[in-house]
C-alpha cells in the first residue's frame, strides 16, 4: 500500500536517518552532504575512544602488578579482564561501527546473534567442557594430569644433571 | 529500482490513484518504502556479521570450554607466548580500526587525499600485524608446536612414550653423525653452555635407553629437552619466551620431543582461533587493496563504511582472543 506523497520528509515512516535510503546515495553525500555527520562521530570522538581503548588494554596487565590484591585467585583475574574485554567490545560497537547512532533495526540483527552464540556456548559444556570427568582408562592413562606437570617441575628443581656451568645457564 | 516501481505504479494504478487529485500533474509515483532504514550494502554487511558471530562465538566458545574442561592446560610460558607481543598487536589493530574510521569520515567530507592517506596506514597496519603473527607462529613452530601430528613433537606427559620417541630421535642416522662431531669437538671451540649441554646429551641418552628408568628419570630428561618455566609470574617481569635454556634452545638441530602437560589441545585451539582469524585479516587487506584502485569519494563511503565494519568486526574478535589466549 503506498501512498503518494508530495512532502518527502513524510513519506518514509521508519525512517531516522535521512541520508540512508537506498539508490539515494549519490544524490545524497554530492549535495555536501549536509546530514553526513548526524551531530555524532567527528574526529575528536574517535580519538577519545582510540586513547580509552589503549588504557583498556594496558589494564588487563594491572592482573600482572605485584599491586594485583588477588594472585592466588585467579578467577577474579579473569573476570577482570573478561570485563575490560567486553568494555573495549562495547567501545568499538558502538562507535566505531555507529551502532549508537543507528536506527532499531540494529537489535533485530544483534540480539538474536548473541543469544545465539550465548546458548552455543552453554551447549558445549556437557559434551565437551566435562568430558574428562568420565573417561575411559585407556585414555586416563595417555592424558597429561596435574600429577605431570608437577612431577615437570619437581624434575626441573632437582638439578640432577646441572653442573656449576649449567646451572648457571639454567637460571 | 525506483524507476521501474514508478512505471509500474503508471500501468494500473491510474484508475484509483487518480483520486488523489492535489499532485496529479506529475502523476501518480510510487514511492520507494525500504524495511530497513539502512543501504542494502550495509544490510547484508549486518546480516554477515552476524554470522561471523556466531562463528566466532563457536571457536570462541569451545576453546574455552576446552580450556575449563581440561584436567591440565598450558600456561603462556609453556607453549613460548609473548605477552607483551600479544599486547603490541592489540594496540596495532585498536590503531588501524582508528585509521579506517579516518578514512571513512576523510571520505565522506570528499577529502580524497586524506581518505587515500588513512586507507594506506590501515593496510599497513593489517600487514604489520599479519607479520607479528607470523613471526610468532615461527617461534611456536621452532619448539616442535605444530597444529597436525606428524610434525609436532610435544608430548602430554613424560612416560615410556616420550622416552622411546627421545631414543628414536637420537638413533637417526643424521642426528647420530651430528652428536658424533659435537663429541669430536675440542672443548675450546665450544660455547661453555654447548659444553655442558653435551655432557648433559650423553646423560639423557643413557637415561632413555637404560632398561630401569622411572617415571621421574623421564621427567628429568624432559626438563632437559625443554623446561616448563617454574613460576609463571617470575617469568612475567622479565625476559619472556628466551629465559630458561633446554637441549633443544642449545642445539637447533637437535629437535628432540618436549612434554608440554596439555600442549596439544593448546596447539589445537590455538592456530585454530588466530588461524581464522589471520585469515579474517586477510580478508580484510584484501578489501581494503580494491578499495584503493578507486576514487575514495563521498561516493565510496558506503563502500569504506561496509569495509570498516568488517575490520572493526575482526578487531573485536582479536579483543576478545588476546586476553583469553595470552593472559588466563
Amino acid at each position: 500500500m503506498s501512498v503518494p506523497n508530495s512532502d518527502p520528509a513524510h513519506t518514509h515512516g521508519p525512517i531516522t536517518r535521512v541520508g540512508e535510503i537506498p539508490g539515494h546515495d549519490d544524490h545524497d553525500h554530492d549535495i555536501g552532504h549536509p546530514s553526513g555527520d548526524h551531530g555524532h562521530g567527528g574526529i575528536a570522538k574517535y580519538l577519545a575512544v582510540f586513547a580509552a581503548l589503549c588504557v583498556l588494554t594496558t589494564m588487563s596487565f594491572l592482573t600482572y602488578s605485584p599491586a594485583w590484591p588477588w594472585r592466588n585467585e585467579p578467577h577474579v583475574g579473569w573476570a577482570f579482564m573478561m570485563a575490560v574485554s567486553c568494555t573495549k567490545a562495547m567501545l568499538v560497537v558502538l562507535f566505531f561501527m555507529h551502532v549508537l547512532w543507528e536506527a532499531n533495526w540494529k537489535y533485530v540483527l544483534t540480539i538474536p546473534a548473541a543469544m545465539m552464540a550465548l546458548f552455543l556456548g552453554i551447549m558445549l559444556i556437557p559434551d565437551i567442557g566435562l568430558r574428562t570427568r568420565m573417561v575411559a582408562q585407556e585414555r586416563a592413562l595417555h592424558m597429561a594430569r596435574p600429577s605431570d606437570v608437577r612431577l615437570m617441575e619437581q624434575a626441573g628443581e632437582a638439578k640432577l644433571l646441572a653442573d656449576p656451568a649449567g646451572q648457571q645457564n639454567h637460571n | 529500482m525506483n524507476a521501474s516501481a514508478a512505471t509500474i505504479s503508471h500501468g494500473h494504478g491510474h484508475d484509483h490513484d487518480s483520486g488523489h487529485g492535489h499532485d496529479g500533474h506529475h502523476g501518480p509515483v510510487l514511492q520507494y518504502q525500504p524495511g530497513l532504514p539502512l543501504s542494502r550494502g550495509k544490510l547484508i554487511m549486518w546480516l554477515f556479521l552476524s554470522t561471523e558471530i556466531m562463528f566466532f562465538a563457536a571457536l570462541l566458545g569451545s576453546y574455552v570450554v576446552l580450556r575449563f574442561g581440561a584436567p591440565v592446560w598450558p600456561k603462556p610460558h609453556h607453549v613460548h607466548l609473548s605477552e607483551p607481543i600479544g599486547a603490541f598487536n592489540t594496540f596495532v589493530l585498536i590503531c588501524s580500526s582508528v585509521t579506517i574510521v579516518l578514512a571513512l569520515e576523510a571520505a565522506r567530507a570528499n577529502r580524497t587525499g586524506l581518505a587515500k592517506f588513512w586507507m594506506v596506514l590501515t593496510l599497513a597496519l593489517g600487514t604489520l600485524f599479519l607479520g607479528v603473527k607470523g613471526y610468532e607462529y615461527q617461534a611456536k613452530f621452532s619448539h616442535g608446536i605444530y597444529p597436525w601430528s606428524p610434525r609436532s613433537r610435544v608430548f602430554e606427559k613424560p612416560d615410556l612414550y616420550y622416552g622411546s620417541a627421545v631414543r628414536a630421535r637420537l638413533g637417526e642416522p643424521a642426528i647420530m653423525d651430528r652428536l658424533k662431531e659435537l663429541d669430536d669437538a675440542a672443548e675450546n671451540t665450544l660455547s661453555p653452555e654447548e659444553v655442558s649441554g653435551r655432557r648433559r646429551l650423553k646423560q639423557i641418552g643413557q637415561m632413555v635407553s637404560s632398561p630401569d628408568q622411572q617415571p621421574f628419570d623421564l621427567a628429568v630428561v624432559a626438563d632437559q629437552v625443554m623446561p616448563l618455566p617454574v613460576d609463571a609470574s617470575a617469568d612475567h617481569s622479565g625476559n619472556s619466551g628466551h629465559g630458561s635454556h633446554g637441549l633443544n634452545d642449545t642445539f637447533p638441530w637437535l629437535k628432540l620431543p618436549a612434554v608440554i602437560p596439555g600442549g596439544n589441545m593448546w596447539a589445537s585451539t590455538y592456530f585454530l582461533l588466530t588461524g581464522f582469524h589471520a585469515i579474517h585479516v586477510l580478508v580484510g587487506l584484501i578489501v581494503f587493496a580494491i578499495l584503493l584502485l578507486y576514487r575514495l569519494g563521498p561516493k565510496r563511503a558506503g563502500m569504506i563504511e561496509n569495509a570498516g565494519l568488517y575490520w572493526h568486526f575482526v578487531d573485536l574478535v582479536w579483543i576478545f582472543l588476546f586476553p583469553l589466549l595470552y593472559l588466563f
